[in-house]
């Protein structure tokens, strides 16, 4: 079997990682889906279609912030931030992924 | 936190439409040029492929765009604007429509705005100065007596002296003293003897020189005054150099030490403040009337600061029970409702608000009807929209939107009307009700005004709107599915029906209210007094009288007064162009006192029976208002002697009292009645010595014939009393400067006020009436208008509905009075039925307004028997008029039925 880029992320982890990703440094829309490619590596790949919705959902429920800025290019783009709310979600988000991650383990290496 | 952000998030959206419709555009944009410049550089596209590649990974860019916009809520946005567009454009289409309902409802909204903003302010006062709420007036209040006892000096000092919650604690009394201006005019003004604290209390900062200070208070400081600002300009000129200038207050001077800034007139509408001096020891319950204030020291609530009062209080009602065993020391706010004490009139307040919410629920219940019938007339377009898939709720919503872009109209101009009236009515309006007027009555457009009418708007807008399209949309789906669009599912129900006659009723009997209204105005302006008012200056004379020790020195200080009136009365007799000067106590056409009268040997019963109009006038009255007595004489110096008891009856007392007898040498005795009906303490008999014409002894709204009683005034005994001069030629007022400087060379204490010209006394009554007048004609005419309007949309409706039916008629050969009669009937009767319900509403107006105000149900019984033949005619009559005027509106829908053609009306299905 060969392995091929994930092609969507799961909405519940879709906003995990675009929490993570703004934890890091505020952030437009476009920077977002490529960090988090980098990130993992090009395993992951953003829905860029679901992923404003979601900027849109996170900013809503106070977890981000967004305001105008400049690019290096000098392009007016909307970056995202991290709300204070929305990095005491991300620690919770996080310590629930990896309990998910051990039992989800610990399943598969049942033989 | 995330809560705020969230909900700033949706404000912005909600507010921010635009902005973020094209943000989301923006950004969409930026990444599909980001993805193109990233696929261009990595990947070696082409622009265009690039693009294209971009584009596709995206996805389908519009439908993300929508996917976006409603998770924002911009499609409820999107479709609330829409509806508030389709609003707009039916108010545009139907101009009449817009016009009769906007206006009816701006005016219910001026008129609950105005209501609501007078009652508010007399109702929850607030200090228009820094930390006001934190300003206090303290008081010794008696339990038994339910008063204040102002004689609280004694307290004053050991108050300021001991309270710790409580800083800034000073007093004032308020004197009318005679102020000489730049000019050399002298006029009476309000002056307050102040503590120097009151300065600091109100945040008074001087325009020039300085406010009162501590060294000011200690007596036999050198005497010195403040001006307020509006003294300053008009009796000052606004002379910058008037600080440190003397000035004369009364037969005394004082040094000018400073003017305060414009709108500074604490403590109550001062404009003038001297310090107020208080000797070293004071003994409880005496001096002058004071009122006390003061500051709550930061951190103190009124609730400590009355615990500490308390303790105060206690301790001196312990040590002075003779003076302090009844009273209670209180500190309340500075300002409260002068009504707090009496719940009825809380309740009047309340029924004010009450009244004017329930015109608006009247009048938008009126629009409803004109609402109701220009949806029923889109009925067709509805039934399709519901087809297309609209919800109920939807097309509830779009209807009540129409009726809120009528009422954001409506608020609008109410708001503005209610702007303009509150600033050229209101102040007028309470000068007249009220003797002085508070600095914290500022009538105008309040936030919490605004927002009431908002509110109103809101409530208009759901009656207006809601209850036709309630109506208008139940049972859609069922007209849908029979196929009846355009056809006649809907139906003028009994709601509509009571509306209709409710309307027409009130518009009937509204007319009636202003032709009283104006029958009233003109029956006071053009009310004949007897004597040629017009070229008489009458003026009101007092002084300050000091406070006397005894009765007898008051006696001796009233004489001595007295004499100072007769020389001014030479003095000013003595001008060229006055032809008399005489005295009374009550103007003609003022309000008069009234007593009761017992006749000697009378007229069959010894009961005093007889309501009479009193007034005390100089022996010189009748020769200066040049209308010889009638019969038997006039008074004589002689008579003004004190025990001397002889009176002067009017002819409405011959009339009325005597029928028609002759009165000279009967006599009459004052009696006043307990509660229980009986008769207390008679007063002397008088004997009648002559007969008078009818002078105006009843207050101008009085309408009922007065039956007058004059008794010789000595103006020895009189403190303050009026002065009226018979100047011939020229306007009377021009006079008065003359009068003030006479008065002045006589004695500077004695006051001159409120000089009017004698046929000016009924103004400020026809001023009030005039404007309740102009109310009800505007309401009146509003009235007329949803009427006509009302039965014009009925009738049409009833034509549109009944097209086929016509037609069908016509070609069977119908007659057209038989085919008006058949279809109008019902309208018609609706019509007939407001008419009758307006008529008997009139024939109660009347009943109500010919009953004698102070005889109650009785008076009500005897008007309703004078109810004669000829009004009942004359309202009879006016029905008529009336009818015929709501049947103008049935022409156009009449013609409009007879010209249809039968062929056309059956092709129509």
């Amino acid at each position: 079997m060969t392995t091929r880029p994930q092609a969507d992320v799961l909405r519940g982890s879709l906003d995990l990682l675009v929490l993570k990703t703004l934890s890091l440094v505020p952030m437009h829309g476009w920077g977002i889906s490529q960090r988090i490619q980098q990130m993992s590596k090009g395993i992951l790949e953003v829905n860029q279609g679901s992923l404003y919705p979601a900027l849109q959902r996170l900013e809503k429920d106070g977890l981000i912030t967004s305001d105008w800025g400049m690019t290096e290019n000098n392009r007016r783009a909307r970056y995202y931030h991290l709300t204070a709310a929305g990095r005491r979600a991300l620690g919770v988000e996080l310590e629930s992924w990896k309990r998910f991650a051990t039992g989800l383990d610990a399943v598969l290496k049942t033989t | 936190m995330s809560w705020f952000s969230g909900a700033r998030t949706r404000m912005q959206l909600l507010f921010g439409r635009r902005a973020a419709e094209s943000r989301i555009d923006e950004e969409v944009r930026f990444h599909l040029d980001m993805e193109t410049n990233r696929l261009m550089r990595e990947e070696g596209l082409t622009p265009n492929e690039a693009r294209r590649r971009a584009r596709a990974t995206f996805g389908g860019v519009t439908q993300h765009t929508e996917t976006l916009r409603e998770g924002r809520g911009l499609a409820w946005l999107g479709g609330m604007s829409l509806d508030l567009k389709l609003g707009l454009r039916m108010l545009v289409k139907y101009p009449g429509l817009t016009l009769v309902g906007g206006v009816a409802m701006a005016f219910a909204i001026w008129m609950g705005a105005m209501t609501f903003e007078m009652v508010n302010m007399i109702m929850n006062p607030t200090l228009p100065l820094p930390g006001g709420d934190r300003i206090v007036q303290l008081r010794n209040w008696d339990v038994e007596k339910n008063t204040k006892e102002p004689r609280a000096l004694y307290d004053f000092v050991v108050w300021r002296g001991a309270l710790s919650r409580v800083t800034d604690i000073g007093a004032w009394s308020d004197q009318i003293v005679n102020l000489t201006g730049a000019d050399g005019d002298v006029r009476p003004v309000g002056i307050a003897a102040i503590s120097a604290s009151a300065f600091r209390v109100a945040s008074g900062t001087p325009l020039l020189g300085r406010t009162l200070g501590a060294a000011d208070e200690n007596p036999g400081a050198p005497p010195v005054i403040v001006l307020g600002y509006d003294i300053w300009r008009t009796r000052f000129a606004s002379d910058s150099g008037v600080v440190g200038r003397r000035v004369q207050l009364g037969d005394s001077f004082a040094t000018v030490v400073g003017v305060m800034r414009e709108g500074f007139k604490f403590p109550v509408a001062h404009d003038l403040w001297r310090p107020l001096q208080v000797a070293g020891t004071s003994t409880p319950g005496e001096g002058p009337a004071l009122s006390i204030f003061g500051r709550l020291t930061p951190g103190a609530s009124l609730a400590d600061a009355q615990a500490e009062l308390t303790v105060l209080g206690q301790r001196t009602s312990a040590a002075s029970p003779e003076t302090h065993k009844h009273l209670r020391a209180q500190v309340t706010p500075y300002v409260g409702s002068p009504l707090e004490a009496s719940t009825s009139d809380q309740m009047l307040m309340f029924l004010f608000n009450f009244f004017a919410i329930a015109l608006l629920v009247l009048l938008c219940g009126n629009v409803a009807l004109l609402l109701f019938a220009r949806a029923a007339t889109r009925e067709s377009e509805l039934i399709v929209r519901s087809a297309l898939g609209a919800s109920r709720g939807r097309i509830v919503a779009q209807l009540i939107a129409e009726a809120l872009v009528l009422g954001a109209g409506a608020v609008i101009v109410g708001l503005g009307a209610a702007g303009i009236a509150l600033n050229r009515w209101a102040p007028r309006f309470l000068e007249i009700n009220l003797d002085t007027v508070p600095f914290w009555y500022q009538p105008h457009l309040s936030i919490m005004t605004v927002l009431y009418a908002i509110g109103l708007t809101l409530l208009g807008a759901v009656i207006a709107g809601a209850l036709p399209a309630l109506k208008v949309t139940r049972g859609l789906g069922t007209r849908l599915k029979e196929g009846t669009a355009g056809g006649g599912g809907l139906k003028f129900g009994g709601v509509w029906t009571a509306v209709i006659v409710a309307q027409v009723a009130v518009t009937v009997a509204f007319p009636v209210v202003v032709f009283y209204e104006r029958t009233e105005l003109n029956r006071i302006r053009t009310f004949d007094v007897g004597f040629r008012s017009e070229q008489y200056l009458s003026l009101k004379l007092d002084a300050d009288i000091g406070s006397a020790r005894s009765r007898e020195d008051t006696s001796a200080q009233l004489a001595r007064l007295g004499s100072r009136f007769e020389t001014l009365r030479q003095r000013v007799a003595a001008e060229p162009g006055v032809t008399g000067v005489t005295f009374v106590d009550h103007l003609p056409r003022d309000e008069h006192p009234g007593a009761f009268v017992e006749l000697d040997g009378s007229l069959g019963t010894s009961e005093p029976r007889y309501v009479i109009s009193l007034a005390a006038i100089d022996p010189s009255y009748f020769d200066v208002l040049e209308t010889p007595v009638l019969a038997g004489r006039a008074f004589h110096a002689g008579d003004v002697a004190a025990g001397s008891q002889v009176v002067i009856v009017d002819k409405g007392f011959v009339d009325q009292v005597m029928r028609g007898a002759n009165p000279i040498g009967r006599r009459v005795r004052f009696a006043r009645r307990s509660r229980s009906g009986e008769v207390v303490t008679p007063q002397p008999w008088m004997e009648i010595v002559g007969v008078a014409k009818e002078l105006g002894m009843a207050s101008s709204v009085t309408r009922e014939r007065p039956s007058g009683v004059y008794q010789p005034l000595s103006i020895a005994r009189e403190p303050s009393i009026k002065m009226v001069v018979h100047v011939a030629k020229g306007d009377p007022l021009s006079f008065a400067r003359r009068v003030r400087a006479l008065a002045n060379e006589v004695d500077a204490r004695v006051r001159l006020s409120d000089f009017q010209r004698l046929d000016k006394v009924a103004d400020p009554m026809l001023w009030i009436i005039g404007m309740w007048l102009r109310i009800t004609s505007v309401l009146t005419g509003i009235a007329l208008l949803l009427s006509l309007a009302g039965i014009y949309a009925v009738l049409s409706f009833t034509v549109a509905r009944r097209t086929r039916e016509i037609g069908v008629r016509v070609a069977l050969g119908a007659s057209r009075r038989r085919i008006v009669t058949a279809i109008f009937r019902r309208p018609l009767i609706q019509v007939g039925a407001g008419v009758v319900a307006g008529g008997v509403l009139v024939g109660l107006i009347t009943v109500v307004l010919s009953a004698r105000p102070d005889s109650g149900s009785a008076g009500l019984a005897v008007a309703a028997r004078a109810f004669t033949l000829g009004q009942a005619g004359q309202i009879a009559a006016f029905a008529i008029v009336m009818m015929g005027v709501c049947l103008l509106a049935c022409i156009v829908p009449t013609r409009r039925a007879l010209g249809i053609e039968p062929t056309e009306a059956l092709r129509e299905e």
